[in-house]
């Protein structure tokens, strides 16, 4: 039963996979095969940069030069892609089951069969897991693919480094959504609230490092914890960060299933 | 021990009522039919059935089983068809079919036969099915298996004469090969070919449970008679009957229940014509939503399907 539901829920994120798939495919290739003009023209960009004030680079995530990798990934995949396309598949994917499913009607016709409630989310969510999974790799493989053809030099070995952390970053979100999907039973309150929570903690990270007295705002933003550059700057996993994501993971996937259990569902 | 049993389910939505002190039996092989206006709690009683819902009080339970603390348990017995299924769009009907099929213990393909049956495409995706066509996926889907129990919530909504038809035989089928059927419906007549008893349900509170014969008996039906002579003015005092017009030869009266003493009087009268109007379950039903009072009113049966 489990292989049957997973095997239903794979096959429904097919398009979305494949679309998103796609996308950060296509942006990692073009923003690997920019990195070279950046590196070579380092100096002329780090003097157009300084122009800029030191805050507002630092709140997309431009601690450095441009041409350092990982001050290059952060800013452009980590900061930028991928926390859009994180709250978009973990939204889609973490209401698909209960909310958007209770709201369409569908979720009556597996749950009168003989499967449990916590089986079938819990499967549902290993499908979230599978597909999370494969657009944090794609986004990571699109980059250095590109970056070998156009000689980037990128540390291939550090830069899967990442993958991991992206996943659980993603994970986090698409547990926060599980979660919120399965209380409100609704996917509009659930899409607003992830989109919402996300904008918020971005201004606090932002803030944060606008003003030096204000930046313990930027502890309580998982976007901090995001941007570490020390494992493609240094070969060092970030496990701090990967902890704090796996766990969130983890305690909302864990919650939305125990409420599931015991969740009335009307739309 | 009985294939459902409701004793005293009540499933409130906060301050609004769904249903209220519900209790009833439906004895294993039985077709029980569930019948109430939009609203009534038809739906909220199915849900707490299928463990959708978790009643407020008093408790439900399917072949023993609570459906709401052990509804896996319970649903391993059962076949459940809601109202307007909504199947996934995008995939086809044999693909949801065998997903829905494994999840209830069948081998892939079970819906085949049914599926040719009613003449259903499974290989077309769902979202360009017409209206009538996915209502065929759910009927397949609530025949494709032997569960002892199925739980029908309006069926035939969408379907053509055809294959209303076609419902009914398999109705007729399931319940010779000793299935047990729960059906709510607003199509009274269906109701009233397929089941053994009925159970009616207002505003929250189920008003009767009956057999349909007892239902049909015991509400007033139209006498149209046609006498070669004028009657003497006491021949139709019987208890059970009520004469609402006289014109001299042309009688038109209303008789509740038994037949046989108006039949013996009738019999000695010259009579040039008679038509009696069997009341349909639509006029019961009817009956308790206009008259708010089960069973009443001589204004209940119409004088369509009179028989002569």
């Amino acid at each position: 039963m489990i292989g049957t539901v997973l095997r239903l829920e794979l096959r429904r994120s097919r398009s979305l996979a494949i679309w998103l798939g796609i996308i950060v495919l296509a942006y990692g290739a073009f923003i690997a095969a920019f990195y070279p003009v950046i590196r070579d023209n380092a100096k002329l960009i780090d003097d157009y940069m300084a122009v800029f004030p030191k805050g507002m680079l630092a709140a997309f995530g431009m601690e450095g030069t441009l041409s350092n990798h990982g001050i290059f990934f952060n800013t452009y995949i980590a900061s930028m892609l991928w926390p859009i396309i994180a709250a978009i598949a973990g939204t889609i994917l973490g209401t698909r089951q209960v909310a958007a499913d209770l709201e369409r009607g569908f979720i009556e016709l597996p749950l009168a069969t003989r499967i449990d409630r916590a089986r079938y989310l819990g499967t549902g969510i290993a499908g979230q897991v599978v597909v999370l999974a494969g657009l944090s790799l794609a986004v990571v493989v699109g980059v250095l693919v590109v970056g070998t053809v156009v000689n980037a030099n990128f540390d291939n070995a550090r830069f899967l480094m990442e993958v991991p952390v992206l996943f659980l970053f993603a994970c986090a979100l698409g547990g926060t959504a599980t979660l919120l999907s399965v209380v409100t039973l609704s996917r509009s309150i659930t899409a607003g609230v992830v989109a919402g929570g996300l904008l918020a903690m971005y201004l606090l990270d932002a803030v944060s490092r606008l003003q030096a007295d204000l930046d313990w705002l930027g502890t309580i933003s998982v976007f901090r914890y995001l941007r570490s550059t020390s494992a493609i700057d240094q070969g060092v996993m970030p496990l701090g960060p990967m902890m704090l994501f796996g766990a969130m993971a983890i305690v909302t996937w864990a919650l939305a299933v125990w409420i599931f259990r015991k969740r009335d569902l009307v739309a | 021990m009985p294939a459902i049993e409701l004793s005293n389910l009540t499933r409130r939505y906060g301050r609004r009522r769904g249903v209220v002190d519900v209790s009833f039996e439906v004895a294993e092989g039985e077709a029980f039919g569930f019948l109430g206006p939009n609203g009534a709690g038809k739906t909220t009683t199915i849900r707490v059935l299928m463990g959708f819902l978790r009643p407020s009080e008093g408790q439900a339970t399917i072949f023993g089983h609570d459906c709401w603390r052990e509804a896996p348990l319970a649903h391993r017995d059962v076949a459940f068809v809601g109202s307007d299924p909504a199947y996934l769009g995008d995939m086809p009907a044999a693909a949801q079919l065998d997903v829905l099929g494994h999840l209830r213990g069948l081998k892939p393909g079970a819906w085949r036969r049914l599926a040719e049956r009613l003449e259903l495409d499974p290989t077309v995706p769902i979202r360009k099915l017409s209206r009538g066509n996915r209502q065929k996926v759910a009927v397949v889907q609530a025949f494709m298996g032997t569960e002892r129990l199925l739980v029908l919530d309006e069926p035939t909504t969408g379907l053509d004469p055809v294959m209303q038809r076609e419902f009914l035989a398999l109705m007729a089928e399931a319940r010779a090969a000793g299935q047990t059927v729960f059906l709510s419906s607003h199509n009274l007549p269906e109701v009233e070919r397929c089941c053994d008893r009925v159970g009616i349900v207002r505003e929250g509170r189920l008003v009767d449970v009956a057999s349909v014969q007892a239902l049909l008996a015991s509400h007033w039906r139209a006498v149209n008679l046609v006498l070669g002579s004028v009657p003497a003015k006491d021949v139709f005092d019987l208890p059970n009957v009520r004469v609402l017009a006289s014109n001299g030869q042309m009688v038109h009266l209303m008789i509740q229940g038994e037949v046989n003493e108006l039949l013996r009087r009738l019999a000695a009268l010259d009579v040039r014509d008679v038509s009696i109007a069997t009341p349909d379950i639509e006029d019961v039903f009817l009956g308790f939503y206009e008259d708010q009072t089960p069973g009443a009113g001589p204004n209940v049966a119409a004088p369509a399907g009179a028989v002569r």
